[in-house]
């Protein structure tokens, strides 16, 4: 079986995800893609690379998953993250649930989106229009 | 033990990894005055850096010890 949590390099193939999910006793599945903006805070962005703590990142995406799996009643679910250079438009973060009702889907999506924001260990430095690079202004890292 | 740095804190330190021994019983708090002696530069992050231990977010009173890998963590922007 595939592994339901992965932080890869390689572009996230959303119909996997979603094939990884399905599920016969589900009656719904939420999908939701992170994407690369082409501004923030005012300046345009050429694109982004991310960096992050693998290691780190993987314990805790594991945890997210045992998590949530705790609060919802979750057939399947499926967590991605890439790293490294992304250009505008791609996908950067997948999570997709599969659940008996819709309900549980959503709300568990949307824990596990905002929790990988929160609590992952990943940081994105911008490649500005003007020239030059940036890191991202971000949050302290939560537990 | 091993310390790893990312983001900002890579740049500042001009490290990706060092290998630093501390003495016995030191706390986090300990090992992060050990890190801005070494690497001033890293006390513009002072206040917003967060460690872990282990591949887990420790608090300035988390006791370290020899073998552990810590993570020298600025403010991060996943998603």
């Amino acid at each position: 079986m595939a592994p339901t949590v992965r932080i890869t390099r390689a572009p996230i193939d959303v119909a996997k995800v979603l094939r990884a999910v399905r599920d016969p006793s589900a009656g719904g599945m939420t999908l939701f893609l992170g994407t690369v903006r082409d501004r923030n805070e005012g300046r345009a962005v050429r694109g982004l690379e991310y960096q992050v703590y693998k290691g780190m990142a993987e314990k805790r995406m594991s945890a997210i998953e045992a998590e949530v799996r705790t609060k919802w009643p979750v057939r399947k679910m499926v967590m991605v993250h890439r790293y490294g250079r992304l250009r505008i438009g791609e996908v950067s973060v997948a999570v997709a649930v599969a659940t008996e009702h819709r309900a549980d889907a959503f709300g568990a999506c949307r824990y596990a989106i905002d929790t990988i924001k929160r609590t992952l260990p990943l940081w994105k430095r911008e490649s500005l229009s003007g020239g030059g690079e940036a890191w991202t202004k971000g949050e302290p890292i939560g537990a | 033990m091993k310390v790893r740095y990312f983001a900002l804190a890579r740049e500042l330190a001009s490290a990706e990894s060092e290998a630093v021994t501390v003495p016995e019983r030191s706390s986090v708090r300990d090992l992060a005055r050990m890190l801005e002696e070494a690497h001033p530069a890293l006390s513009s992050l002072r206040g917003s850096l967060k460690f872990s231990v282990n591949f887990d977010v420790a608090e300035p009173g988390t006791a370290l010890n020899e073998g552990d890998e810590v993570g020298v963590l600025p403010p991060v922007a996943g998603g």
